[in-house]
């Protein structure tokens, strides 16, 4: 007992794991940041809890596995133009689905979870159930001194970080980011104001759907693919929401990199399901004490 | 038209809202009228599989209306079936593995799932609004995932196979038929009453306008986590009557998709009142058995129906009800 401890000690200063783990904190961390952050501006903006946010990620990962695994376009470009596939295509759900569902916190659960069925099963009828690869876009190691790093985990994390400055530019720096901001903060007066509300709810639905479905293929590429694979990026995204505050951006940003370390710290030392009874309590007992989140503001 | 509005005055609507003393009993003469027509169809159909249907659809009852409790307070519980789950595991273990007489073990499920929201009912019940939703969403695959992983006591995923029926009467579909139905009629009837009492009064205040509820002397959080916990037991109930009846207890059955399923069997009947889940139980429990045969569209068509009830008919099949009614009316007014 005391030996498997000291060894379990000893890996944890073990600089060659404690890199393993940044590397995969910092994978995990953005993928779940990509995700929960569309999840979080629907909320803020157009107040729908879309349960069926998983689900557009598991079409972004197949949009990955058809371009790159089957047409073989190049991964970089295979990436965003799955995404922005998925993101267009899920526009006319916009137009049929979410419209019903604007400022209705509650009717938008019980109708996205219903959408979220439907598109389980929609895939599966179409895909089968069974799991698939995504071929991995880079073998390799990179070895920085002592640590050895996984170049495609590398990778997904630089695409995440490069996507994220361009969600934060497109939020600080441009008019459509400032009315998205000032629709989220009060929607009467951003529209007094002369905002399009209809087109923002659009333009904020076109950038979660994008940034989800890119997470999914990103995810689909490093675990697996298939139709019910969107469960888990729904309670990541869940999960990242609530420590970071509803509908708070900078929020998500910290709840996706907080969580990420959380679970590649306890799961490579301590096992998967200890960091996700960790993760589910740090969420509860901060449900319980500070609702709000950890970057939110009280209503 | 005067006859025409009364017909539709008679619709019982359970007591919502301005409870006069006629109301508290009006409920009485339909529902016996509806426990009555359960209680004698199966001597016309006897078809097994039609009579489980029937079984199914009293116990799913039992979860719906209690379900409708919390609703009534205002808060809208994703983690029903969690309590469904202790319920039914304490039940099987204690009545299969520790050998308990099967009463006493439902009993102690029937506690156990009481205790266990009477524990955590004081902390979550503070919460209102989404804050609700997503913590007993939160707390509900908790306490699936001690399920799964707790594998020398509850089994893991496989659960526990070959429960024996709890009696030897028991092992005929109709014997259970008519326990179901009996079971489900007698907490029907308490719920009912106790919506329609001054308890329910209070549940409706306090969803209404909690603060002035506060301020009329009505101990808000004490008197939630009271219905939390009765909500609760019941549904433990229905668990513990449940699993012997499925011969098999698993944690999937106590998943988030259960306490969806019973969410929306309250808001696809509608949740203003005790109407409503009723006709949500029988439109999911009777609607998926059409379409066994095909599963996979079955779940596609669910989606969709919710979605279509979510975008058009908000307050469910009962509202649907109430408009024909007002539709009916202006038609004859003219």
């Amino acid at each position: 007992m005391l030996e498997a401890l000291k060894f379990q000690l000893e890996m944890m200063t073990n600089p060659i794991m404690l890199g393993q783990v940044v590397v995969n904190g910092l994978t995990l961390g953005g993928i779940y940041v990509l995700i929960a952050l569309g999840f979080t501006l629907l909320f803020g903006i157009m107040r729908v809890v879309n349960f069926a946010h998983g689900e557009f990620a598991m079409l972004g990962g197949f949009a990955l596995y058809y371009l790159y695994g089957q047409f073989k376009l190049p991964w970089l470009i295979a990436v965003p133009i799955g995404a922005a596939i998925v993101a267009f295509g899920s526009l006319i759900l916009e137009l049929a689905v979410f419209r019903w569902f604007y400022q209705k916190m509650f009717q938008s659960m019980i109708g996205t979870l219903g959408l979220n069925m439907a598109l389980i099963y929609g895939g599966v009828l179409v895909w089968d159930a069974f799991e698939r690869q995504i071929p991995p876009a880079f073998t390799g190691v990179l070895s920085l001194g002592t640590v050895i790093v996984p170049l495609d985990k590398l990778v997904v994390a630089a695409m995440a970080v490069m996507v994220l400055a361009g969600f934060y530019i497109i939020m600080k720096h441009t008019r459509y980011g400032l009315a998205m901001r000032a629709a989220a903060q009060d929607l009467e007066i951003a529209e007094s104001q002369g905002v399009n509300a209809i087109l923002m709810y659009k333009v904020a639905f076109f950038i979660a759907i994008f940034m989800a479905a890119l997470a999914g293929g990103l995810y689909g590429q490093i675990y697996s693919l298939s139709p019910t694979m969107g469960e888990r990026p729904l309670l990541v995204a869940f999960i990242v929401v609530i420590l970071g505050g509803m509908g708070s951006i900078p929020g998500a940003a910290l709840g996706g990199i907080i969580l990420g370390f959380i679970e590649s710290f306890l799961g490579t030392f301590f096992g998967a399901l200890a960091s996700a009874f960790v993760s589910f309590g740090i969420v509860i007992s901060l449900l319980i004490f500070r609702p709000w989140g950890l970057m939110g503001t009280p209503e | 038209m005067a006859q025409q509005s009364a017909t539709i005055g008679e619709i019982p609507r359970g007591g919502h809202g301005v409870a006069t003393r006629a109301a508290a009993s009006g409920w009485i003469v339909p529902f016996a009228a509806v426990v009555l027509i359960m209680a004698l169809w199966p001597l016309l159909v006897q078809q097994p599989y039609v009579i489980n249907i029937g079984t199914n659809c009293c116990f799913f009852a039992i979860g719906a209306a209690s379900l409708h409790l919390i609703i009534r307070t205002g808060h809208v519980s994703l983690g029903h079936a969690a309590f469904l789950g202790i319920g039914g595991y304490t039940t099987v273990l204690l009545f299969v593995k520790a050998g308990w007489p099967y009463p006493l073990a439902l009993f102690a499920g029937v506690a156990a799932a009481g205790g266990a929201a009477l524990a955590i009912g004081p902390i979550i019940l503070r919460l209102t609004g989404k804050y609700f939703v997503l913590v007993t969403f939160l707390l509900g695959e908790l306490i699936r995932m001690v399920f799964v992983e707790w594998v020398s006591l509850t089994g893991g995923a496989q659960g526990i196979t070959q429960i024996p029926p709890p009696h030897p009467l028991l092992s005929s579909q109709l014997a259970y038929y008519y326990l179901a139905l009996t079971v489900s009629a007698l907490v029907l009837a308490f719920i009912i009453r106790l919506l329609n009492s001054e308890v329910g009064r209070a549940m409706d205040a306090m969803r209404q306008a909690p603060s002035l509820t506060e301020c009329a002397g009505v101990p808000v959080v004490r008197f939630k986590v009271m219905i939390f916990a009765i909500a609760c037991a019941l549904v433990g109930l229905q668990g513990g009557l449940q699993a012997p009846f499925l011969r098999t207890i698993e944690p999937l059955t106590y998943g988030p998709l259960e306490s969806l399923n019973m969410v929306v069997m309250n808001v696809i009947g509608g949740m203003t009142s005790i109407v409503g889940p009723l006709l949500g139980t029988v439109f999911l429990v009777v609607l998926p058995e059409l379409l066994r045969d095909y599963v996979l569209m079955q779940r596609i068509f669910y989606g969709i129906c919710l979605i279509i009830v979510m975008a058009f008919l908000p307050g469910g099949i009962v509202e649907l009800w109430s408009r024909l009614g007002r539709l009916l009316l202006r038609r004859e007014g003219r």
